[in-house]
Parts: structure tokens; C-alpha cells; sequence
């Protein structure tokens, strides 16, 4: 039984160690050899999906945590990526506040909404408050495949949603 | 219309400001937090100097160990097929092996006939001391915005912002953060990296700017000036960072270079010292 239990936490664990280890390694989902303006941010997806399905698995400290990893490793100035994360982080649980059911079609569409407010304070701090250049065209091209390849993840993390629902219900 | 105002009003309040069982902290407190951490690390604080090398030394090390399982799998997987021709690669392995004896025994030679020559010249053993220091790649992640390494070197090497970083003898890019143990590499590609070089029989000089691909541009070329193609390019020294005449690539037709060293493949660097 206790064997059972601690499998189960470890699954409960599973979204916010793959936001950690994302943020953290060396692993990138930056796939210029094979096609050179294939880019997308996964980590945005983990934490609109989380936040608004299951947000007891994706705690916001553990967000703006992953957050400042993330630009430590990628060199942005600190708190950069943890406020694009929040802000995702708050469409998403605005929409669960707004929204009693919700199909794949809402989600992707409120999803855009997300990415759209959070690329936008991205690009205002980076504008305004930072030396670094960022291409407006990669910027545009990691969104556009990123909203492109949502469905596949939400699809992805609902099946691994109802692992954990079974595993509760149990 | 006012109710629907109300609405977004309570859900929108609700969502910054709300913790439950599941949330400990409060999305409005981590967004001012963010902020504020934002504000002193871009305004350069002095304070924050000491904090984020702590952060970034402490960061950098964990994400190594993190990043093992992705470098080492490949590794055993190629392994496992490198089994197959193992009794292969025995015999020809023994085989260099007695071609290496043979040549060691030459060396050998060779240098014992060297110190004798030179003791018979009187002239002295000087050893040149270059200053360079080598550097492994710790943390190598490719992002759609900053191209840039990790280098297992710090101030505590004495590395200082600005110094050129080579591999081989081709410059690849240059130290823009400092930690005591470690340090951030801006590579010739990335998008902020600016680099006065020099080609061509003329001398052609001309800034290359990174432009986030892996082949970077010529920039300030001389007026109706027409690239030929493979025309090696070099530093020209003339911002007093990079010393002149450290090779970078050869010229494309499209004005692009291409490196000699491809930045996606670094594991080794050296950083040279001398000019600082």
C-alpha cells in the first residue's frame, strides 16, 4: 500500500520535474539542424496546461523558481522568464476562474491569449530595460510553433491527467 | 454590461490574489518579487554582483549534473554497437600500437640528439609561456534568442570581461559574465556579438555581426564592394579587445562566414590572457 502511495506522489510529481529538468538542462527544444526556424517553448505549454487542469501539481513558486533557473542557463537577466511564466501562469487560472468546461479549442484558443500577453512583457522589459537583441522574427516563429504544437502536448498531458486522477480515485 | 465588467473584475482579483491549499504563495507577491529581482539585476547593483555569480556558479554546476543523462546516453548507445567490432578494432588498435612504439622510440632519440645539439650552441632551455588558460564547455543550450556557452572558468582564473575565446587557434567568441568559478561565452553568432575583422589581399575591413544563424554577416563593407567566395577572414584588432590576425572563417557569396569552428561543437576552449 505504501508502495502504491509513493508511486502515486511520484507521479503527481512527474509535470513539475519535467518543468525543472527543461529549465535546468542542457535539453532544448531548439531544432535549427533539422529545420532552422523550428523552435518551441514546451515550458510555457507545461505551465498554461498545469495551471489551469491541476493546479495543486504546478505550485506558482515552483513556476517563478523554474523561472529563474531558466535564465540563469540561458543568460536573460533574472526574473525575465519567471514573469513571462506568471503572467502565463495568470491567463491560465483567470480562464479556470471564468470557464466551467473546456474542450481542446478553448484551450488553444486561451492559450494564445497567454503566450500573446506573455511574449508581449517579455519584449517590453527586454525593449526598455535590457542591452541584449532578441530577433523579433525567431521570437515570432518559437510562438507560432508553439501554439502549433499544443494540441499535440494537450493531448499528451490529458492522458497523463487521468493517470493521476485514476491513481487519486484509488 | 457593468455586470460582465464585474465579473472580470472578481475573477481577475481572484486570480492574482488568491492561495489555497494547493498555492502558497499568491501570483500578485511572485510577480512583484520577479520584478523587483528583474530591476536590480538589469540596473547593475553592486549588491546583486556577488549574488547572481553565487546563483549562476550554483546553477551552472547542477545543471552539468542534470545534463549528464542527455550527453551520456548517445554514448553508451554508441557503445553497445562499437561492441560488435571490438575484436576488429583489438587487432588494428595492436597494430598502431607498435607503429606508436616505433615512433616514440624516435622521439626519444630526437630529443636527446636536441639537448645535446644545444648544449654544443650553449644556448639556454626557454620554454614559451603563452598565456592561456583552457576552459571545458559546461553548459552548452541552444535558445531561439542568445547563442552562448558555460566555461568551467572564472575570476578565480583570472578571466575578465571582453577576453577572446578561441578554439583551436579560430576565435569562436568572447567572455561577457564573470562568476568566480564560471563563465558566460558570447559566440560569434549570436545576435549581439559585434567583431571588426579584415580580408582579402586589400585588407578589407568590416564589422561581422552575429545574426542568430550559424553563419554570421559582413557588416560596413566598403561602398558597391563585391564578396568573392572562400576568402579567409580575420580579427583586425582595431577595438583593442581581439588582437589582429586570429582566423574566423572564409567568406560565402552571400556575405555570410563560415566558421572554422562550428559553434554547436565545442567542448574544449582556451581564453588568452595576454592582451588584459
Amino acid at each position: 500500500m505504501n508502495y502504491f502511495k509513493s508511486t502515486i506522489k511520484i507521479v503527481n510529481f512527474g509535470p513539475l520535474a519535467l518543468l525543472y529538468y527543461l529549465s535546468i538542462s542542457e535539453l532544448d527544444t531548439y531544432f535549427e539542424n533539422y529545420f532552422e526556424i523550428l523552435s518551441f517553448n514546451i515550458q510555457l505549454i507545461i505551465i498554461y496546461f498545469w495551471s489551469l487542469k491541476r493546479p495543486e501539481v504546478l505550485g506558482n513558486g515552483h513556476v517563478f523558481f523554474a523561472g529563474i533557473i531558466n535564465d540563469v542557463v540561458v543568460g536573460l537577466p533574472l526574473g525575465m522568464s519567471s514573469l513571462s511564466y506568471l503572467v502565463v501562469s495568470l491567463v491560465s487560472t483567470y480562464v479556470k476562474n471564468m470557464t466551467v468546461n473546456t474542450s481542446i479549442t478553448t484551450d488553444w484558443f486561451t492559450f494564445f491569449i497567454a503566450i500573446f500577453f506573455s511574449n508581449l512583457t517579455f519584449l517590453i522589459l527586454m525593449n526598455n530595460f535590457s542591452n541584449i537583441e532578441i530577433s523579433l522574427l525567431d521570437m515570432s516563429y518559437n510562438t507560432f510553433f508553439t501554439l502549433i504544437f499544443f494540441p499535440f502536448f494537450w493531448f499528451i498531458f490529458n492522458m497523463y491527467n487521468s493517470v493521476i486522477i485514476i491513481g487519486k480515485n484509488v | 454590461m457593468s455586470s460582465s465588467r464585474d465579473d472580470f473584475g472578481i475573477a481577475f482579483r481572484s486570480a492574482l490574489l488568491q492561495r489555497g491549499a494547493a498555492q502558497k504563495f499568491s501570483l500578485f507577491s511572485l510577480i512583484t518579487i520577479a520584478i523587483i529581482i528583474f530591476f536590480l539585476d538589469s540596473f547593475d547593483f553592486k549588491f546583486m554582483k556577488p549574488i547572481r555569480s553565487l546563483i549562476n556558479d550554483g546553477i551552472y554546476r547542477a545543471s552539468l549534473v542534470a545534463s549528464s543523462p542527455s550527453r551520456y546516453i548517445p554514448e553508451i548507445t554508441g557503445n553497445v554497437s562499437e561492441l560488435f567490432s571490438l575484436k576488429k578494432e583489438n587487432e588494428k588498435l595492436k597494430k598502431e600500437l607498435e607503429i606508436y612504439k616505433q615512433k616514440e622510440l624516435n622521439v626519444k632519440y630526437l630529443t636527446n640528439q636536441n639537448r645535446n645539439l644545444k648544449k654544443i650552441l650553449e644556448s639556454e632551455d626557454t620554454i614559451l609561456e603563452e598565456n592561456i588558460v583552457i576552459s571545458k564547455v559546461l553548459i552548452d543550450k541552444n535558445s531561439p534568442y542568445l547563442n552562448s556557452i558555460i566555461i568551467n572558468r572564472g575570476s578565480k582564473a583570472g578571466i575578465l570581461k571582453g577576453m577572446p575565446v578561441m578554439d583551436k587557434d579560430y576565435l569562436v567568441g568572447r567572455i561577457v559574465e564573470t562568476n568566480f568559478l564560471s563563465s558566460r561565452v558570447l559566440l560569434l553568432n549570436d545576435l549581439n556579438s559585434r567583431v571588426p575583422v579584415t580580408f582579402g589581399k586589400e585588407g578589407v575591413q568590416a564589422i561581422l555581426k552575429g545574426n542568430g544563424s550559424t553563419r554570421p554577416i559582413l557588416e560596413y563593407l566598403p561602398d558597391e564592394y563585391i564578396i568573392e567566395e572562400d576568402i579567409e577572414v580575420f580579427t583586425s584588432g582595431k577595438d583593442g579587445i581581439f588582437y589582429a590576425g586570429a582566423p574566423i572563417g572564409t567568406t560565402t557569396i552571400e556575405g555570410e562566414v563560415k566558421l572554422f569552428s562550428e559553434p554547436g561543437q565545442l567542448s574544449f576552449v582556451k581564453i588568452d590572457l595576454s592582451n588584459f
